[in-house]
Formats: C-alpha cells, structure tokens, sequence
C-alpha cells in the first residue's frame, strides 16, 4: 500500500466513526429494528454527503479508487455499530458492470458511485443453504423467471445483481428493480435493519454480466468485504462485554476476574485476531491479484464468521440479564451477527469452497459405497 | 521487511542449504542419544565458526552481536532442517543470556565463550513440586554459610539436567516475606557436592526431563546473580528474554498435509474419510487458523523489525497450536480405526501423529494454556487479576 493512500484510509476511518457515532444511536438504531424491511435513509444521505458510495469505484466513473481496502475500512467501521448500508451491494454492482464490458451503462455507473441508486446482491436461493446453488431462477433471452431468498437492501434498492442460470450455466445478472415484473416480498424477521427483500422475477428483464467466474468473483468479493463488517462487530462485542465484566459485580469482586468469563472473553480475542490475519491476508491477495485469494477468502469469511457469532452471543450472555433485555445493546450484534452469516452462505458452504479450492472436491470424493 | 533483512535471510537459506544437510535427517538416523548430542555440539560450534550461532549474543564471547529480528529469521529456516537443536534450546536462550548479564566478569570469560561453541551446556532449576506456573511459591532453600550459601531442597521438570555442566537456580533465602519478595537467583556448577539428578520417565520415552536434588549444596557468594531477595526479578527477566520465541507452525506435530495425506487414504463405513463433513470441517478449521497465525507472525515481525516491542502473539500461538496438535493428532488416529493404536519404532511427533498426541507437554511447559488465557485477558483486554490469597502474605505464614 502507498504511504497517501494509508493516509488517505485513516482520515476516512475517523471520519466514518466519527459520524457512525453521532448518527448510530441507539435510539435510532431500536426504531429500525422495529419494522421490516428498515432502510436507513438518513445515515445513507450521510454516507452520500461524505462519498462512501464512491471510495472503491474507479475515477472513470466519479470513484476515489481506493481500492478494496477503502471499502474495508468502512465496513470495518459501520460493523462496530451494527449499521446497515449497501456499500458492498453498489460497489461489486459497479465492478461487475465494468467487468462486463458492456456500453450504455456509464450513467448506472455514476449513480451508483454517487449514491444516487442502490443496489442488492441476490445470490441465495430459498431451496438450499449455500449461494449461487444450480438455482431457483432462470435465465432465456434476456429474461429472467423465479425466486431469490431474502437479500439485504432489495426491499429499496434501485438494481440487483442477480445469480440465475442459463442453458450454459451459472450467470450474473443486472436487473433494474422497479419492472413491474418483480415482485420484493418484505418478511418480518430478526434483523429488520437491513431492508431485507424476497424477490420474485417473472418475465424480467436480466442483462447478462459474466458466467461462473464472475459469480465466484462477486461473491468472493462480498465475502471479503463482508469479514470486515464482521471484524467491527466482532470488535465491537469484545470490547462492551470487558467493559462490563469489569463493571459488574458478583460475590464481591468484578465478574471479569472470574476465569470462567475471563477465558471466555480470552478465547474470542483469539478468534477475533485470527480473522483479522486471515482477512488482511485475502485484501492483500485481492490486490496483487494472487492465485491463492480465492481460499484466502474461503478462510477469511470462515474465521470472521465463527469470530463474530462466538463474541455476538456470549456478549449477551456475560451482560447476563441485561443481556435478554430490548433497552440493552448486545441483542443488535447478536441479530447482525447472524443476519450476515446467513445472507452470504453459512460456514459449511464456505468450507466445500475453501475445500474444492485445495483440490478436495466432494463430489470427486467418491461417495456411498456399497450400501 | 526491509532490504538488509531480506539478504539476511537469503544468506541465511543458501548456507543452511550447503551445511545442514551434514547434520540433519539422514545424518541423524539410527544415533545413539551420545551421538546425536555429539552432533549437536558440532552443529553448534559449526554455525558459531560462520556467525550463525548465539546470533544476538556479544561478539567478545563468540556471539554474532545481531538484532533479535535476525536471531528470529535464522530460526526460522533452522527449523525446516531436522537439526539436533533441543539440548540447546534452553541452554542457549535462557541461562547463558543471564549469565551474561549479571555474572562477574572473569565468570563470564571462563564460562561464555565454551557455553556459545556448545562445548558446556546449562539447565535451569527454576520449577518445583509445589511451584509450577506459581514460580514465586518455590521453596528450594538457601541458607547463608561463610563465603556463600548451602542450597537445599528439589527442582523438578528440569529439562537436560544430566547432561549439564551449569546451571542456575532460583532458591528461598527469606521465607518471613511475601512469596516473591524472599528469593534469590544463583548460578552454580552442575557437579557440586550434594546434587543428585534423577530423569523421569515420559509418556513418549523422550529424554528430556529431570528432577534434581539438593543435599546442602555450597553455592559461593560470588555466584549470586542479582539482590539477596532480588532473584524473582532476574527469574523473570531470564523467562522474557526471548521477547518473540519462534515455534513451528504445526507445534512441532505432523502439518496439515500429513493429515490431509491420511485422510485422503482412510475409509470409513466403506467411503473415503474426506467424504465425512466432521473430517472436512476439521481440515477447514485447521487452514483457517494457520492462515490466521502466519498473518500476525508476520504483523509482529514487521512490527519488531520497526522497533515495536512484541505484542501477545506468541501467547495466542502457543495455546492454539497446543490444542490443534493434540487434536488432529487424535482424529488422524481416529481415521487409522484399531490400527491407529500402534507406536512405530522410530516415529517421531514432527512426522508421527501417534508420538504428537502422546506428548501433549506444549500445553503446560512454558505457561499453561490457563496461564495463557489469563494473560490475555489481564494484559491485552484489561480484566482483573485471579483472586490471590497469597498475595502480601509472609511465605512462612502460609497454608502449606
């Protein structure tokens, strides 16, 4: 990394967390809990106000190119108070277009890039656990029919990267949302923060953006964008469950010289410095464009996954009562943390890419035997 | 890492290329332990002749009088040889820095400059039978007699303590204070009247561990490194010299390929093992966590080579190879089925799951994966001490 572009990367940490802090409050963030499909207008105008949208994108189309470690750092940021914007979403719909190569899009891209659009990554089906599986939506002749599970940002976002499949494949498509043809079913659920959508296609019009490789490629980038949403609030939790367990008292000393919460909060630092190194890892591989970035990424997403879920839920759990409360705030990590294990596929499904990329592919590992 | 440390290292791989192989491996198969500790000394004085032995160590006692970034980046490709390192391991990196540091100066070139060749080699009785993790609470004591001391009572886990020359120790010379308050750090000869040493058996049959006794052994006052009642200061110093200790990253067990080799080849209910998700997530687990440790290792020493003190890395290394050793250890047994339950002859735990899981010693020695945990969450997160009810109290005045 350059020395201004690391300049330039904390300046905008600051920033972030500055403005994360006077706008995430609790308060605030309770409301969108209470709704489903809650978008956060007010922190998106923010984060339009001061360029986030545009950090990663290139300077053709209006971006700061800095690259995705721009994207990191203020997904790191936005992780720490359980903030909820499309970043990811308008930056990989932008780089996929781009990959594309195809013309006519260039406003799309500004608009993306300025924040005056948004957009959703509908990579999950309803019919299995993983993303990008064989499919529930299908693509012919520019059209698109079926089913995408519940995607983060699609109850308002304004196109969706969309993984269907073709007679030749797998296939990335761009879909403009407001077709009368689709059809965004908002569900209540546990984390009503992330203006979280079903979507519906029939007829739909879909432009094709790439096949298989561009798939693996978005949904490689998203998980790595993601692990450091991740790292925030796996960070986040640390730190306000040893706050409390220095706080709180029980049998006359403080509860965080207890080694049964003391170890506790000792193993989830392990955990959190370990999907630190693995997501530092990928970005840096990411940049180079190293051969192995694609299983640092597998490993990256696992490591900031099993991190944040640990942290998120015994956060709870040392705040003991408190913990179950709606006034308290452990219950927003709790949700979050789940929320984006599930949106870009579980631990199990990384670990088969993780697998498949060490060339330890279930499916040539013959199965069944005799029975 | 900048310029200057590349080339070392680059140095440092074309001459352990041309020299190791004449002391590792093959060169080692079928030795007696005299013979492997006869070539062990060799390699020693070998690596000192050409600058890469005691690399952090002062020249004016054959040392190298290197920074201790480049003593870590000579071990580290040390380590891909299969060197006769261990009865040094101690010797080297603990006792003699000490020594080097407090002894009175005609010590110092009577002792430094054979202990560097590895021509003497020195042990340190620090643990006992009631002191373990709870060093302070050792009750080795010493009395004073004319001109010095007479040392009496038991060191125990005391580790090439037969084949030592010298050692030092730490003994109780005021048991009316404070457990840490009373003691005082000595360095002594190895074949003073009065020392028995008795090895103790292991699990694996490794040769390493000793007890050793003490029947009024006379210590000259002139061998006392430190204070009276200063010697737990200069305990701890002597344990944090080695401010970033490089370990393998597979625990010194068989790598993650070894296992992925045997699962590869192992059956279960008639499929392949690598079909069963337990044995896939564990791969997967296992690859995740190296990443992640080759990611701070590298952290720490770019922050080292900036002149940064080292952070908690290698407490969090250690704990977690120590588990992972032992339990992919335990699943490659798992996967063998029965057979699993054989010890091969000349198995060794760098290439032998059976011998890894049979010695789980790197979970205790040098600071248990309690002791671990505690130091994380007191030194790096803040939280409270354990409840000590000791503390403060005179050490004779304590429940024994």
């Amino acid at each position: 990394m350059q020395a201004d572009h690391a300049e330039d990367l904390a300046s905008i940490r600051e920033q972030a967390r500055r403005l994360l802090v006077d706008q995430a409050t609790p308060e605030h963030l309770k409301n969108l809990l209470n709704a489903p499909g809650s978008f956060d207008q007010a922190l998106w105008r923010h984060a339009v106000e001061q360029g986030w949208p545009s950090v990663a994108m290139p300077e053709q189309v209006g971006g700061l190119a800095l690259g995705w470690s721009g994207l990191a750092v203020i997904c790191e940021e936005l992780g720490r108070l359980t903030g909820a914007l499309p970043l990811i979403a308008n930056a990989l719909t932008a780089h996929a277009v781009i990959s594309a190569g195809i013309s006519g899009h260039q406003q799309l891209l500004e608009d993306l890039t300025s924040g005056a659009l948004t957009a959703a990554l509908a990579l999950a089906d309803p019919s299995d656990s993983g993303i990008c599986s064989p499919g529930a939506a299908k693509e012919s002749n520019g059209r698109i029919d079926g089913v995408k599970a519940l995607a983060a940002f699609a109850a308002v976002a304004d196109v969706a990267l969309v993984h269907g499949v073709n007679e030749r494949g797998d296939g990335l498509y761009l879909v403009h949302l407001d077709q009368p043809s689709v059809k965004r079913q908002v569900l209540e659920g546990f984390d009503n923060a992330r203006a979280a959508a079903a979507l519906q296609f029939e007829q739909t019009e879909a432009v094709y953006l790439g096949g298989a490789e561009l798939v693996s490629e978005i949904s490689s980038l998203a998980a790595l964008a993601t692990a450091f949403e991740q790292l925030g609030g796996t960070h986040a939790c640390l730190d306000m469950a040893c706050d409390y367990a220095r706080e709180r008292r029980a049998f006359g000393q403080a509860i965080g010289g207890f080694q049964g919460i003391k170890h506790k909060l000792a193993e989830i630092y392990c955990l959190l410095e370990i999907a630190r190194g693995c997501a530092a890892d990928a970005l840096d591989a990411w940049q180079q464009q190293r051969p192995d970035k694609q299983q640092l990424t597998c490993a990256a997403r696992i490591a900031a996954t099993r991190a944040y879920n640990l942290a998120a839920q015994e956060n709870l759990h040392v705040h003991g009562g408190m913990g179950v409360t709606w006034e308290a705030m452990p219950h927003h990590y709790y949700r979050r943390a789940r929320s984006l294990a599930l949106e870009l596929g579980s631990v199990a499904y990384w670990r088969e890419r993780l697998l498949t990329d060490l060339g330890l592919e279930s499916t040539t590992v013959e199965v069944g035997g005799s029975a | 890492m900048n310029h200057e440390l590349r080339c070392y290292r680059e140095d440092a791989q074309a001459w352990l290329a041309e020299h190791a192989p004449r002391y590792s491996g093959q060169a080692r198969h079928g030795l007696s332990f005299d013979d492997d500790l006869a070539l062990a000394r060799a390699w020693q004085a070998h690596k000192v002749e050409h600058g890469y032995g005691c690399i952090t160590l002062p020249r004016e006692y054959g040392g190298a009088g290197e920074s201790e970034l480049k003593k870590v980046i000579f071990c580290e490709e040390e380590m891909h040889y299969d060197l006769p390192l261990v009865y040094f391991g101690i010797s080297l990196n603990n006792p003699l820095p000490i020594f080097l540091r407090y002894a009175p100066q005609a010590w110092k070139q009577k002792l430094g400059p054979a202990t560097v060749r590895g021509e003497l080699i020195w042990c340190q009785l620090f643990s006992e039978p009631s002191a373990g993790s709870d060093l302070a609470s050792l009750r080795l004591k010493a009395v004073p007699t004319e001109g010095g001391w007479l040392l009496s009572g038991q060191k125990v886990w005391t580790s090439w303590a037969q084949i030592a020359d010298w050692g030092v120790v730490v003994a109780r010379t005021d048991a009316s204070l404070p457990k840490h308050a009373g003691l005082t750090y000595f360095f002594l000869d190895m074949r003073s009247k009065g020392i028995t040493v008795q090895p103790i058996r292991r699990l694996g049959e490794e040769k390493d561990l000793n007890e050793v006794f003490f029947d009024e052994v006379f210590v000259a006052d002139e061998q006392r490194l430190g204070e009276v009642n200063g010697g737990f200061k200069v305990a701890v110093e002597t344990l944090m010299i080695e401010r970033y200790a490089v370990t393998d990253e597979s625990g010194y067990g068989p790598t993650l390929e070894n296992f992925i080799d045997l699962a590869s080849k192992a059956r279960l209910n008639g499929s392949p093992a690598l079909a069963d998700g337990e044995v896939r997530a564990r791969i997967a687990e296992t690859y995740v966590e190296r990443q992640g440790l080759r990611a701070i290792h590298r952290r720490a020493l770019e922050a080292f080579a900036r002149g940064q003190e080292p952070g908690p890395e290698g407490a969090i290394r250690k704990l977690l190879l120590g588990r992972t050793r032992q339990n992919l250890a335990a699943m490659a047994l798992d996967l063998l089925g029965a057979n699993g339950a054989q010890l091969a002859a000349h198995g060794h735990s760098v290439n032998d799951f059976a011998r890894a899981w049979l010695d789980p010693s790197l979970r205790i020695a040098g600071g248990t994966d309690e002791l671990l945990l505690n130091t994380l969450a007191e030194r790096v997160l803040g939280l409270p001490q354990d409840h000590r009810p000791d503390k403060g109290v005179p050490f004779n005045a304590l429940a024994k």
